[in-house]
């Protein structure tokens, strides 16, 4: 088994404040399904934002299979690790169909014609193909994140981040997209996932981490951790987010 | 010679019509390759000065970004701080008298009005493209776009329709504006009314004439960009596709505005 990102002592501060990432270390195989909780404001969000560079890290440094993310050229970092947002952004002047295809023409050069096969295939997968062209405004919340789903896999990723993918959907549609997911997860991407949704976290992880004030406390198999959390934060965590 | 004004006015057209109309032409042409350059030095501008260099770049880059970003602020603040009139007398004497360069004054009035409205489109595009989504321009940059490459593919789509408004109301001011060219001798609209006006002394009945050539002009203007705004707002419905074999369904989902 191949390790696809490692993270060396990560610290982030945004200006003068005081750290929101304190030094993590933290390291992923490839396949692995990894779950990321924690209170808000804990930095989940920074620490994903940190491994594909959308924010610089103060110290520390994060790997992709072994070569510093920071001297890969950008183009070839962000196609190997694809991010899905927790607001979609979807590109709003395109088509379902044109969000898959921009990436992989502009950043991979490939063909119009390679570019809306590969976009057909994973729009298929996600359950959209039937909405092709329909811009993003025309869209629900649920279908706009597999289309955003979809625009990721297009690039061929070997690693995803998700930025609490469901937590602008309404409970409805929460299901469609966790699916999507969790069938991606049978296909060997390697997945890190920010999520409050403890369900998913507990049937679909491989693995999950709780995070606190800009440190991992916990990080176990999910029959571990949600059975006999180690740490008393995360007791206290997990007994008030599974009661609400 | 006539003897009352409506008279007068009859005789004037009569005798200046293609002087009107070859004077509104030029306006017309001044304001509209002023506009559209205008319009792209201030997109190309926005580009630079939204800029943000990644984390690998070294100092030398670093250090040409900023100086460019400081030459476009300066450019930006130079030419909305002076009027468009004094622009023109320092383009055209300035050439003359320092470069030894005689430049055509229709040329001299292309440059004063392009950069002039470049200068003014500055805040206009800037808005526009904060009226973008940020979350756009990272979901760009996380799909391995360059700035290039997410502001003209995916940034100045959105921010142009949102602005188009904006730009055909700076069409409207430079069709106006371009008065003042006639101080370095540019045959527009007004240029030519004040020729047909010295010659019969009928200031007032002339300019009258004028400003309801100016009038048609703009009130034209606004209503063309009207129907141009309707068009790039897009298609109303899209097509729900009932197979994979692109056969279209006949379900046409209308788009809630
Ligand atoms: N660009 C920024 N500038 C300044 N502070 C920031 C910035 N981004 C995040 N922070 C701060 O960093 C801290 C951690 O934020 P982060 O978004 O990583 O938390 P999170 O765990 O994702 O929280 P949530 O569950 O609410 O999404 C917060 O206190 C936040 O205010
Ligand atoms: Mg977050």
């Amino acid at each position: 088994m191949e390790e696809m990102i490692r993270i060396e002592r990560l610290e982030k501060r945004f200006g003068n404040n005081p750290p929101v990432l304190r030094g993590i270390d933290l390291a992923f195989q490839q396949g692995e399904a990894a779950c990321i909780i924690g209170p808000s404001g804990s930095g989940k969000s920074t620490l994903l934002r940190c491994i594909n560079l959308l924010e610089r890290p103060s110290a520390g440094r994060v790997l992709y299979r072994g070569q510093d993310v920071a001297l890969l050229p950008p183009q070839v970092l962000h196609a190997r690790v694809g991010m899905v947002f927790q607001q979609f952004n979807l590109f709003e002047n395109m088509s379902a169909l044109n969000n898959c295809v921009a990436g992989q023409r502009k950043a991979l050069g490939r063909s119009r014609h390679d570019s809306e096969q590969k976009a057909l295939y994973y729009l298929e997968q996600v359950g959209m193909l039937p909405y092709r062209d329909a811009r993003p405004r025309q869209l629900s919340g649920g279908q706009k994140q597999r289309v955003a789903i979809a625009r990721a896999l297009c690039m061929d990723p070997d690693v995803l981040l998700f930025d609490e993918p469901t937590s602008a959907l309404d409970p409805e549609m929460v299901d469609e997209v966790l699916r999507v997911m969790a069938d991606l997860r049978q296909r060997g991407l390697t997945m890190l996932i920010v999520t409050h949704e403890m369900a998913f976290a507990r049937d679909a992880a491989d693995r999950v981490i709780f995070m606190d004030e800009g440190l991992v406390v916990e990080d176990g198999p999910p029959g571990q951790l949600f059975t006999a959390p180690q740490n008393a934060r995360t007791a206290a965590f997990l007994a008030r987010s599974l009661r609400g | 010679m006539p003897t009352t004004f409506f008279g007068w006015v009859a005789f004037l057209i009569a005798r200046y019509g293609d002087l009107f109309l070859r004077g509104a032409g030029v306006t017309m042409l001044i304001a509209g390759v002023g506009t559209v350059a205008g319009f792209a030095i201030e997109l190309g501008v926005a580009i630079v000065r939204t800029a943000r260099l990644s984390a690998g770049a070294g100092p030398l880059r670093r250090g040409a970004l900023a100086a460019a970003k400081a030459m476009l602020s300066v450019y930006i603040e130079v030419f909305r701080g002076t009027p468009m009139i004094v622009q023109a007398m320092v383009v055209y004497y300035g050439a003359l008298e320092y470069l030894g360069l005689d430049i055509p004054a229709m040329a001299a009035a292309f440059l004063v009005v392009s950069v002039n409205t470049g200068a003014y489109m500055a805040e206009i595009v800037r808005g526009g493209i904060l009226s973008v989504d940020a979350g756009q321009k990272e979901a760009a940059t996380a799909v391995g776009m360059t700035h290039w490459q997410a502001m003209t593919a995916v940034i100045l789509p959105q921010a142009v329709r949102n602005i188009m408004p904006s730009v055909g109301n700076e069409f409207v001011v430079n069709i106006k504006d371009s008065s003042v060219l006639n101080v370095i001798s540019v045959t527009e609209l007004y240029f030519m009314s004040k020729s047909a006006a010295g010659t019969y002394w009928k200031y007032f009945e002339v300019f009258f004439i004028t400003s309801v050539v100016y009038f048609v002009l703009t009130f034209t203007v606004t209503r063309l960009l009207r129907l141009v705004e309707r068009r790039l707002s897009g298609g109303d419905s899209y097509t729900v596709y009932g197979s994979q074999s692109h056969t279209p369904a006949e379900i046409k989902v209308p788009l809630a505005p």
